[in-house]
């Protein structure tokens, strides 16, 4: 039995903030719950899956985000609740069927549970999912500690059953990935049986066919649902207030931000003087909740992460209510108390607090700091992030580098998200050109390939994951082919979602909960769509490179090579050596002419190692896969793998 | 005051030979390390290398060429810019029939001295150009037999120093070479310890040179020709000696393919407007085709052991060799003169002679011999 679905009364543990929205899910009686990977989201679909069989659960990756929300919505629709977890771009990716299921409404309690990265501490922006409620015209919820995050996604299945809307629950990196204690409620025995009723009139909720026509209607009801919401959230206990009765200073914040700024009041000492009202409903805001506490004092202080998002609804209510509550002094985003990018910590708001209390605050002595900083420079080892030891990427990117390299036309490979992100690092040789969404590259490449008419001769490439493949590429690869692209698209195929931990994909032959799955074949598809595709084996350098200058040179449409490897952390490779390698030292060339470092300074293996006194590059046998690759860029071979048997 | 390390390395080769157009691919810096690859006739710099002296630098035949240390440790003599360089005699031969199977172009001069040096051990093996479709691949023969494969004249630039050094790599330390010659003027290079090695071993036991006025630059020779012919159906190529002006292409199901040279004359390389050398004066004996005699070479013999070969190829039937006619020798000369001139000129012009900074030189000359040649 997992620690998350334990039935004894008030059982409380230690939990991470995505478990505790799980069990939340658990305690409201989920049913389906769907998915596509992506940090911090991704415990969430991986930890209800380990519970499907025991609690009757669905769970499924799903292709992309958006369709994850349509087959959430499907579970909603026949009357069971649902769950949709995603990162922040997700929404984005999900927005345009959510656009529509808001018109249509729901049935079943919906709750899409959407894990920000402000900081962008794993991901490629920082994207806000906050102003999609606003935009969407749907509630919002921000649970402001790991108790809340449990409590307020069991709520949110019941609240979206009253309003027969979905509703958000945004969680952010540091709320998803820390871990606190969380006292346990029941777990419901509730059998519910899945029927779409479709018979009903078109207005019916219930049993009407679910749809978002009639405009004009429907987006009454839409608004009338907000409306109710706003009632509902002024008597919630998720808002709640603390501090002083008549503050000098009222502090409005929500989420992780909650718990910064009560440490940020402690720290200063300053609790009899700033009250703090912290928000779990942060849309639409309950305006009356608002008057009461706006108030208490004349100077108010929003800190959020990571947009001005509570600060822009808060000023429009304040400018409504003037008249009743008078005219208040703003501190935030907008001002620069609060930075607009990046997260925050207790450290920026205490800064926050004391400019505009005129307290003298320093963290550390200015001579501390100094000492410090020049402690990290001189001491700290320079680290860039880089592939695994034995990663394939490491030996892709090698062969479309010196494939680029050899055709001397200035071509260049466009990206997406996944670990080969950081090939536009020197770990990736610095091969990446451009970098966007999720199947970007592919479709920009779709883009620069029409661009010959123009003068443009430079070859193009893209690349992507196996899964992201499925994810977008594939809508792009069509356009490509479509519209005659001359294109080469690289699929780094490392046989499943590495970044965010393995999850499957259509690729693979089983499931998130484990079940046999027929597996889709990125090399039938691409056939089929009517590219030339070829398939290697990265590892194999000199094959790889010659069939990438191959492909580059042939002017005849979009071809697509299929580099398959499996990831070095992945089940089947983890801690399996093909090769114990060593280096011959009397043969190491070093830095002399004929090798300069090549292995430690270009191919930069982590598992190699520059010894600086002997001037020859060492295996680090503790870290190294065995992969053997850097036995074939040895110009000496003096580095020798030996097969394990 | 410090003094200002130069930079005798890849850094120097990509800004002063590969960024500034004058390579021409002849290979002299490839298989050396990881950092250079010749692909489709392009010399290609796939990552940096910080060294600062380095072979490729040292080997390249467009950077830091000095005629003169050249000239004295090849031949003992000052260079003094004649025309054909160095020579002790100027001839006139052909291959006999001995060879069986033998398809040589023109005079077969190369083919029967190659086949000659390595069946009598002159040499361990040598470095020729054997031909893929239309691009040239140099080739490493240990046996006497494989010469006749590389038989033909290929007219587009192309690595030939990359196989040498992946020979000199194998251990071989008697190695012959054919090439043009800025290909032999790399070898030359080689041949003078130029990083001053302690257990330096020269390991060319035989140079031929060819006479060349330019080579094709093979990215732009293939998609013109491919238009015109199937590349991979080409049974030979041929420049006829003037006053023809044409290339022909001839097919193995017997098409026959003429494009004029003023077509050609805009394929060439940069690098090739920038040669003082037609005759590969650096070699130890060069062989060209002889104007008005399309059926035999010209031989020029400058060292004592290519005089050795030639007269043994001679006595044991392999070569037929006679007095080269005062005529074509005074218009070799003009041609070869013509060549030298306008390179000077070029190279003059752009500051490449004699640098103030002597990494940028691309000839070291003596100043005088200078001024004489290109008054």
């Amino acid at each position: 039995m997992s620690h998350l679905t334990d039935t004894k009364k008030d059982a409380s543990y230690l939990v991470m903030g995505n478990e505790a929205i799980v069990r939340g899910a658990i305690e409201a009686g989920v049913n389906v719950a769907s998915g596509y990977p992506g940090t911090p989201s991704s415990e969430i679909i991986e930890s209800l899956s380990r519970v499907a069989s025991e609690r009757n659960l669905y769970v499924e990756w799903s292709v992309n985000e958006k369709v994850a929300l349509e087959v959430a919505a499907a579970a909603s629709f026949a009357q069971l609740r649902s769950l949709c977890a995603m990162k922040q771009n997700g929404v984005n990716v999900a927005s345009d069927f959510l656009l529509h299921l808001v018109g249509s409404g729901t049935r079943g309690g919906f709750v899409l549970v959407t894990c920000d990265d402000p900081g962008a501490l794993s991901s490629v922006n920082e994207g806000e999912s906050r102003y999609f409620s606003r935009l969407m015209e749907i509630p919002l919820l921000e649970p402001g500690n790991f108790q809340e995050a449990k409590d307020m996604t069991k709520w949110a299945f019941e609240l979206s059953e009253e309003l027969k809307q979905i509703v958000v629950v945004r969680s952010v990196t540091r709320m998803s990935h820390a871990s606190g204690n969380i006292r346990y409620g029941e777990l419901p025995d509730i059998e519910r049986k899945a029927e779409f009723k479709y018979s009903g009139f078109i207005f019916d909720p219930e049993e009407g066919v679910v749809i978002s026509a009639p405009v004009d209607w429907k987006h009454q009801q839409q608004q009338a649902k907000v409306k109710r919401a706003m009632e509902i959230f002024e008597n919630c206990p998720f808002n709640t207030y603390e501090g002083p009765d008549k503050p000098e200073l009222l502090l409005i914040t929500s989420s992780a931000c909650y718990l910064y700024s009560k440490e940020a009041v402690n720290v200063l000492g300053i609790e009899d003087r700033v009250g703090i009202l912290k928000l779990g409903t942060t849309w639409p805001l309950p305006p009356k909740l608002l008057a009461k506490n706006l108030s208490r004092t004349q100077k108010i202080m929003i800190v959020e992460e990571v947009l001005p998002f509570l600060e822009e609804n808060v000023k429009i209510l304040a400018a409504e209510m003037a008249a009743e509550i008078g005219v208040k002094t703003f501190y935030g985003k907008k001002d620069g108390t609060i930075p607009m990018t990046n997260e925050l910590n207790p450290d920026l708001v205490i800064s926050g607090l004391s400019k505009i209390l005129g307290m003298e605050y320093v963290p550390v002595s200015a001579e501390y700091d100094q000492l410090a900083k020049l402690s990290a420079f001189v001491g700290a080892p320079a680290r860039d992030q880089v592939f695994c030891p034995g990663c394939p990427h490491r030996a892709s990117f090698l062969s479309i580098h010196n494939a680029l390299e050899l055709d001397g036309r200035k071509g260049f490979v466009c990206g997406d998200i996944g670990c080969y992100s950081m090939a536009v690092r020197p770990t990736g040789f610095e091969t990446l050109k451009t970098l966007h969404s999720m199947g970007s590259g592919m479709g920009v490449a779709s883009g620069f390939g029409k661009l010959g008419q123009f003068g443009m001769d430079q070859p193009i490439l893209a690349v992507c994951g196996d899964s992201t493949f499925y994810h977008a590429v594939i809508p792009a690869l069509v356009n490509a082919v479509h519209n005659k692209a001359n294109i080469t698209l690289v699929v780094l195929d490392n046989s499943g979602t590495a970044m965010t931990g393995f999850q499957p994909h259509p690729g693979l032959d089983y499931n998130v909960m484990g079940d046999e799955v027929p597996c889709i074949d990125v090399a039938k598809i691409c056939s089929a769509i009517g590219a030339r595709v070829e398939i290697t084996d990265p590892f194999d350098l000199k094959g790889t490179r010659e069939m990438l200058n191959n492909l580059i040179e042939d002017s005849n449409g979009v071809k697509v090579l299929i580099m398959r490897k499996a990831c070095a952390l992945s089940p089947q490779r983890k801690n399996k050596k093909d090769f114990e390698m060593r280096v011959d030292e009397t043969i190491c060339l070093g830095e002399e002419c004929g090798c300069n470092r090549f292995c430690t300074r270009i191919f930069r293996c982590p598992g190699l190692v520059w010894n600086e006194k002997k001037k020859k590059a060492e295996i680090d046998q503790v870290i190294c896969a065995g992969c053997g690759v850097c036995a074939d860029i040895c110009p000496q071979h003096a580095i020798v793998k030996e097969e394990v048997a | 005051m410090e003094e200002k390390v130069l930079n005798r390395g890849q850094q120097k080769v990509r800004s002063n030979v590969l960024d500034a157009g004058l390579c021409t691919g002849c290979g002299a810096c490839i298989n050396l390390c990881p950092y250079y690859q010749s692909y489709r006739g392009k010399t290609a710099v796939l990552f940096p290398c910080t060294i600062d002296e380095g072979r490729c630098f040292a080997y390249c035949p467009k950077i830091e060429v000095d005629l003169e240390e050249l000239s004295q440790r090849l031949f003992g003599k000052p260079y003094d810019g004649s025309p054909l360089g160095s020579c002790q005699s100027v001839l006139m031969s052909k291959a006999t029939d001995i060879i069986k199977g033998s398809k040589p172009q023109a005079g077969g001069t190369v083919s029967a001295l190659m086949y000659y040096a390595l069946k009598k051990g002159f040499i361990d093996g040598a470095v020729l150009m054997d031909r893929q479709g239309l691009l040239p691949v140099p080739h490493f023969v240990g046996d006497a037999n494989d010469v006749l494969a590389c038989s033909q004249s290929k007219y587009t630039a192309a690595p030939a120093l990359a196989e040498v050094n992946q020979a000199v790599k194998d251990g071989y330390k008697n190695i012959g070479m054919v090439g043009t010659p800025c290909q032999v003027l790399s070898a030359a290079k080689m041949r003078m310890n130029p990083l001053m090695k302690e257990d330096f071993i020269d390991p060319f036991g035989l140079i031929i040179g060819l006479f060349c006025t330019w080579a094709i630059d093979y990215r732009l020779f293939e998609p013109f020709v491919i238009k015109k012919i199937d590349i991979d159906q080409i049974e030979k190529i041929d420049i006829p000696p003037p006053p023809a002006e044409i290339l022909q292409i001839f097919g193995k199901n017997g098409e026959k393919l003429e494009i004029p040279l003023s077509e050609i004359r805009e394929l060439v390389p940069k690098g090739c407007s920038y040669c003082v050398d037609m005759t590969s004066e650096f070699s130890d004996l060069s062989v060209g085709v002889m104007e008005g005699r399309p059926d035999m070479n010209t031989l020029i013999i400058r060292t004592d052991r290519a005089r050795r070969l030639v007269y043994g190829a001679q006595e044991e039937g392999y070569l037929q060799v006679s007095e080269m006619p005062e005529e074509n020798l005074e218009h070799l000369m003009w041609a070869a003169g013509n060549k030298k001139r306008k390179g000077l000129i070029k190279a003059c012009d752009e500051g490449l002679i004699n640098a103030t900074e002597e990494t940028n030189s691309y000839l070291k000359i003596r100043q005088d011999i200078l001024n004489k040649l290109i008054a």
